[in-house]
């Protein structure tokens, strides 16, 4: 299904996990989107008439979006998935079956460091490539591919070192501020990106440091969706804490490694996605911990809050041996079990401001947990 | 001339107000009902008439509970606690070696880890966002069975025989209580069943922050003596008895912080405020968003 003709409109290859090497769909002539949404109960029920109940609600909001017709996703003219999480392969076999919705799974091996697993991987970004190279009609070369290596790698760094500017006592950028960063960088072309990315780091670098040091969080766990805005404003604009970091997928984390610049490009993209800053789906686990204890010291953090949706099996699984290692060090943990849901804002809200209540009076080793 | 300092804490079924003068203790007590304001301002006439005393000497207010953050006293200086932090300081008060509180209300329930020698939370858990282990589960099923609330933990204490109420959902608990009827059981030994099951679920989050001595009971759902057999029998704890009715702890709590003007350095402080530099961001994001 070569196409000949360049029409006007690039392809759009949506893709739900970070795990996709967005290089090479840029380098192919597309134009990467992200599906990120979520936060909507409407669209949570309506994704519901084709998963089931015991998928999380960002699945079945994936769904609800193609169902309720959403322009951005309908835009899209494939759909490529390197699993992560069985919910999210069947939510897109769900998406691919009920709204004929062209897709493409590719497997993404879970112990990353047995050689095998490296083989495997690259094999797999191949059939990408190729994959890709089908629905533009255009040859990804090594040449055009370093390039895009290279102005992701740019952009990535930008994210980084805006990121990095909340290290100091008083962050020029909220954490809700910064997920808006992200949003750019998923929605967005990357040229647009590093030119807007370079000015907010010009005009946040300047900011006064007034020495107010807020309540320092690290959000952790699962995927937060753009319009999934309550924990965060709440935290924030009505708590007043500040969000200095983030260990989830639609925050730092997946900025906080570059890809390799020195290997092939194709080598480059397996591994360095392979090696990408793990969600908790991957193997082993103690590379996430170790991971978030880094982030969480890197930006001296005063408590963490650890969100998992509910149904997600790979993030309330590992909640455990999470709250073991940060016992281990004293930094306190709120676990939160959400959900799209409205109706629960109050019960959230006792829940974080006894939590904050008990942090300010000095208990550092204690964690909380919701049932 | 000594302070005198008012807590209210607005549930999500009972709203309850304490006044506490010189360690002298006053209570109010009336369902929350819509305007959780009005529910407030009229505890506080309640208090200020059973004490005698002028609105305009109360030095500080403090609120908790569901209807915590809305309310507003005019001149009065006035906070929010959450009512985890209220039940320990509550309970605390009335009874200092209290090491675990287990609060059972209209719509949650939670387990709180107390400090005994500052009254002040180490940790806690609260029931998931679901009505099995609260109040509102007992209202319903003793509604089903005939019985009022209060009726269905009195007549539990007579039961005879063991019956199984073991779904965790409220609405099929309803189906397996109206099996039960069905099949002849007494109300006695239903009502037992279902506070058994509540029992299960409660102690479940009181293992979870571990219970140990001594333990007090509070919230509405307290001075249900069928709910504090059945949670003493699954918990094996002995709940120590307040010298004040259990289901004012946070209320007490409440005015306890009033006291201390432990809300003085709660304030929130507005970080957030809109910045052009995002405008131009924003409109990108809507655009590819919108129209794509």
């Amino acid at each position: 299904m070569t196409q000949e003709v360049v029409t006007d409109k690039p392809k759009r290859a949506g893709y739900f996990c970070i795990y996709t090497p967005i290089e090479l769909i840029t380098a192919a002539g597309a134009t990467p989107i992200r599906l990120f949404k979520g936060g909507d109960a409407d669209t949570v029920s309506s994704g519901e008439v084709h998963t089931r109940s015991s998928f999380c609600q960002f699945a079945q909001h994936s769904v609800g979006a193609f169902r309720e017709g959403d322009p951005l996703y309908t835009s899209i003219d494939k759909i490529y998935h390197f699993n992560t999480c069985d919910q999210m392969k069947k939510a897109v076999e769900a998406i691919g079956e009920f709204f004929d919705v062209p897709y493409q799974m590719l497997c993404l091996p879970r112990e990353k460091s047995r050689e095998s697993s490296r083989a495997f991987m690259r094999r797999e970004v191949e059939v990408f490539r190729n994959d890709v190279e089908g629905l533009t009609g255009n040859l990804v070369t090594d040449e055009r591919l370093s390039e895009e290596i290279v102005k992701h790698n740019r952009a990535r760094l930008w994210l980084k070192k805006i990121s990095e500017l909340r290290k100091r006592d008083e962050p020029p950028i909220s954490g809700g501020e910064f997920l808006e960063l992200v949003k750019a960088f998923y929605y967005l072309p990357v040229e647009k990106n590093l030119e807007q990315f370079e000015h907010f780091f010009r005009h946040l670098s300047a900011q006064e440091d007034t020495g107010e040091r807020p309540l320092r969080i690290m959000i952790s766990g699962g995927i937060i969706a753009d319009g999934d805005n309550r924990l965060v404003d709440l935290l924030e604009k009505e708590l007043g804490a500040r969000i200095v970091v983030e260990d989830h997928c639609t925050g730092l984390r997946p900025f906080y490694y570059p890809i390799s610049e020195d290997k092939t490009p194709l080598d480059a993209l397996s591994d360095g996605y392979l090696d990408t800053a793990p969600c908790a789906r991957m193997k082993p686990l103690t590379e996430r911990l170790d991971f978030s204890e880094k982030l969480a010291q890197e930006y001296r953090v005063d408590a963490i809050v650890y969100v998992s949706l509910k149904f997600c099996s790979c993030y309330s699984i590992s909640l455990n041996s999470f709250v073991k290692r940060f016992q281990g060090v004293g930094i306190p943990v709120l676990d939160i079990s959400a959900d799209y849901s409205e109706s629960d804002l109050g019960q959230l809200r006792t829940r974080v401001g006894a939590f904050f209540e008990l942090i300010k009076k000095g208990e550092k080793s204690a964690s909380t947990k919701a049932a | 001339m000594s302070k005198k300092f008012i807590g209210l804490d607005i549930g999500s079924r009972g709203a309850k107000g304490i006044l506490l003068v010189d360690g002298e203790i006053h209570t109010a007590i009336r369902p929350t009902g819509f305007n959780m304001q009005e529910t407030g301002d009229a505890l506080i006439d309640e208090l200020l008439q059973k004490s005698g005393i002028k609105k305009s000497e109360i030095t500080h207010i403090v609120g908790t509970g569901y209807g915590r953050v809305i309310l507003n006293f005019g001149d009065i200086p006035y906070g929010d606690v959450t009512e985890i932090s209220c039940h320990a300081k509550g309970a605390h008060y009335l009874h200092p070696n209290v090491r675990t509180i287990v609060d059972i209300g209209g719509q949650d329930s939670k387990a709180i880890k107390v400090d005994p020698t500052t009254g002040k939370v180490t940790d806690f858990v609260l029931n998931d966002k679901c009505a099995a282990g609260t109040g509102k589960f007992l209202e319903m099923i003793a509604t089903s069975i005939g019985l009022t609330v209060e009726e269905l933990g009195e007549i539990s204490l007579q039961s005879t025989k063991t019956v199984k109420v073991t779904s965790q959902c409220v609405v099929f608990a309803e189906s397996e209580v109206i099996s039960l009827k069905a099949q002849d059981e007494s109300q006695a030994d239903i009502a037992a069943a279902v506070h058994l099951s509540v029992a299960r679920r409660v102690g479940n989050l009181l293992s979870r922050v571990g219970i140990e001595s001594d333990v007090v009971f509070t919230g509405g759902v307290s001075k249900n003596k069928g709910m504090r057999r059945a949670l003493e029998e699954v918990t094996k704890a002995n709940f120590v008895e307040l010298s004040l009715d259990a289901q004012f702890a946070g209320a007490l709590g409440a005015a306890v912080y009033a006291s201390e003007l432990a809300t003085a350095s709660h304030k929130v402080t507005k970080i957030h405020k809109e910045r052009d530099l995002f405008a131009s961001l924003r409109q990108d994001l809507g655009n590819i968003k919108e129209a794509a």
